[in-house]
């Protein structure tokens, strides 16, 4: 049957090709889209996470994507987080979203950030000293092949880089709170605080007592951010949802359609079959193993061209973060799948059924 | 292989009893067939006759399971083809019925060793006799056509691989409707040729349709067909030496 379904196949190579392409653009739309949420939502969780502190306070119906939030904080608010018991420590942060660059620039107040992060390494120079001065991540460096000493223009301002540090703490740039409240016209307004909590003090009770200080704000817990950025993410399920659903109606349409006009065609020979005696499960077997095998070399296309965007994407934004989890691989190539074999179970149950003697004499 | 004169006991492959079919065309009811009665046993050669539109491709059709008769009976090898539903018709055409058709119905994809090497796995493996491909098409002088696909042969080729996937599987009977109404003579008397040594020489039985009095000829039996009848039946002498399984 093998080489009979193989033999169709290459027999109409265009319809083939185009199938598989149809089947492969499915793969890539669930593959891409999953790897660009998945990938900012795991390196938002990360970088933040990364900052530092125990517990991070935001205003009322913020969203944990900075992007999505300007400066709405007053930071006068600081002196109530630090005044709740149990913390030792309150760093102010302000994030503003480089659009053309897609990435995130954090304001810091140096001394109140280093006190509540530990993981910012520098692998060349040194914190800013002066409004004037900024600090990159490592891959902002690469893709941007920039060093110590060098020229950045920021928001129409240019700056210069003092130092460079291992990606994953934050931002790709940080830079003086002051000058970023400046540049964004928020003066004394902050997005977020972290808080540090003081040692052998519980996490958990100074979380209920800032809770209870600021009922109307956002608490997080740092060590529950991927957890709880995942579920609140705006829109992130629905999202990945709509681009299955698309992915699976590509896949059942295409495939309806090419089977559809192949057992239309090949009625004549579908009357041979039967007339060799082949019985309605076999023709039905053959029709879907013919749309599996097309569905098998599609997601195998599909798993190429992902590839490939994601290069293209990487390449045309650097520090874009793109990461796909390995069931959702397998997902992507069940769906399509799926779609496709159900695709093909209506022409496959029409050509089962036809009366021999009228397909025998199909013109 | 060897040959016996005179008459020994065969069984009956294929009987029909008042065999009838009315097609329905819209409203209107046309009889094809109006009452069939008819007998052929095993290892005969049997070729049915007529004008166009007297019904012999409807009984053909009925002879393979592909058509339920309207009424009447229809029996291969004892099996009431109208008392059984579809799956024992496939069944039965998939284990005892060979066809060969005017327009050979090859499958265009597969070579022709594909199109035998199809029939051979439809039948399914380890079921009752079977040929050699290689055999089969030596026999009917196609070894150098193995890999050719329909295109690339020759309509008097493409009947003979036609004719060796029918009978790869050792068919109780070959079923053939006008399989030399669209060759030449020399190709038509080569088929006819291999369709009467597959006769004597394997002792399969058939039953062909023909408007040709030529290719009858070379049958055991003519039945002549008219408005969906049978008129009369033809001894045809050239088959005075009974032939035995080879």
């Amino acid at each position: 049957m093998l080489k009979h379904i193989y033999a169709n196949l290459v027999q109409r190579p265009t319809r083939t090709l185009v199938s598989m392409i149809a089947i492969s653009i499915g793969v890539v739309l669930i593959l891409v889209s999953v790897g660009l949420s998945y990938g900012q939502l795991n390196d938002a969780a990360e970088r933040t996470r990364r900052v530092g502190g125990d517990i991070m306070v935001q205003p009322p119906n913020a969203s944990l994507f900075f992007a999505l939030n300007s400066g709405t904080l007053n930071e006068r608010i600081r002196k109530v987080v630090e005044e709740v018991d149990g913390v030792e420590s309150v760093a102010p942060i302000l994030a503003k979203f480089i659009s053309d660059k897609f990435h995130l620039v954090f304001g810091i107040e140096r001394e109140s950030f280093e006190k509540v992060n530990s993981t910012l390494r520098f692998v060349d120079g040194q914190i800013f000293e002066t409004p004037d001065e900024v600090i990159v991540d490592t891959m902002y460096a690469s893709s941007g092949n920039l060093t110590v000493g060098d020229e950045l223009e920021l928001l129409s301002r240019k700056f210069k880089i003092s130092g460079i540090f291992e990606q994953g703490t934050g931002a790709r740039v940080l830079m003086s709170l002051d000058t970023l409240q400046e540049m964004n016209g928020t003066p004394d307004k902050v997005t977020m605080f972290f808080a540090r909590v003081k040692e052998g003090a519980s996490v958990d009770e100074v979380f209920e007592r800032i809770q209870k200080r600021m009922p109307s704000y956002k608490i997080t817990k740092t060590s529950e951010l991927q957890e709880v950025m995942s579920s609140t993410a705006p829109g992130f399920r629905q999202f990945l949802s709509v681009m299955v659903f698309v992915a699976v109606v590509i896949s059942f349409l295409i495939i309806l359609l090419a089977m559809y006009t192949t057992i239309t065609e090949r009625t004549r020979e579908i009357g041979i079959l039967k007339s060799l005696g082949a019985s309605k499960t076999y023709i039905i077997q053959l029709i879907i193993k013919e749309s599996l095998l097309i569905c098998a070399a599609g997601v195998m296309l599909g798993f190429v061209l992902t590839f490939v965007t994601i290069q293209l994407i990487l390449v045309t934004f650097p520090t874009m973060p793109v990461y796909i989890p390995g069931l959702w691989r397998v997902a992507a190539a069940s769906l399509a799948t799926g779609g496709g074999v159900l695709g093909a179970l209506y022409p496959a149950i029409k050509a089962a059924q036809l009366d021999p003697v009228r397909a025998l004499g199909y013109e | 292989m060897s040959k016996t004169i005179g008459m020994t006991q065969k069984r009956d492959i294929v009987v029909t009893e008042n065999l009838q079919m009315i097609y329905t065309v819209g409203r209107v009811e046309v009889p094809a067939l109006r009452g069939v009665d008819m007998t052929v046993k095993e290892g005969e050669f049997v070729a049915v006759m007529g004008p166009s539109g007297c019904g012999k491709s409807t009984l053909l059709h009925l002879l393979g399971g592909l058509l339920v008769p309207s009424a009447g009976r229809v029996c291969i090898e004892g099996v009431d083809l109208a008392s059984v539903g579809d799956a024992a018709r496939t069944e039965l055409r998939r284990k005892k019925i060979g066809f060969v058709f005017q327009r050979y119905n090859l499958l265009p994809t597969l070579t022709a060793e594909g199109n035998i090497e199809l029939a051979r796995r439809i039948h399914g493996n380890g079921h009752g006799a079977k040929l050699d491909v290689r055999d089969i098409l030596g026999l009917l002088g196609l070894e150098r056509k193995l890999g050719h696909k329909p295109s690339e042969m020759s309509g008097g080729e493409q009947q003979r691989v036609a004719l060796a996937r029918a009978v790869i599987n050792r068919p109780s009977i070959l079923l053939a409707d006008e399989p030399t109404g669209n060759l030449d003579s020399e190709n038509s008397q080569m088929v006819l040729q291999m369709l009467q040594d597959l006769n004597r020489k394997y002792l399969q039985t058939i039953v062909m349709i023909t408007h040709d009095p030529d290719a009858a000829s070379m049958a055991s039996r003519i039945l002549e067909m008219r408005d969906g009848r049978i008129l009369n039946r033809v001894k045809n002498l050239y088959y005075a030496i009974e032939p035995t399984r080879g």
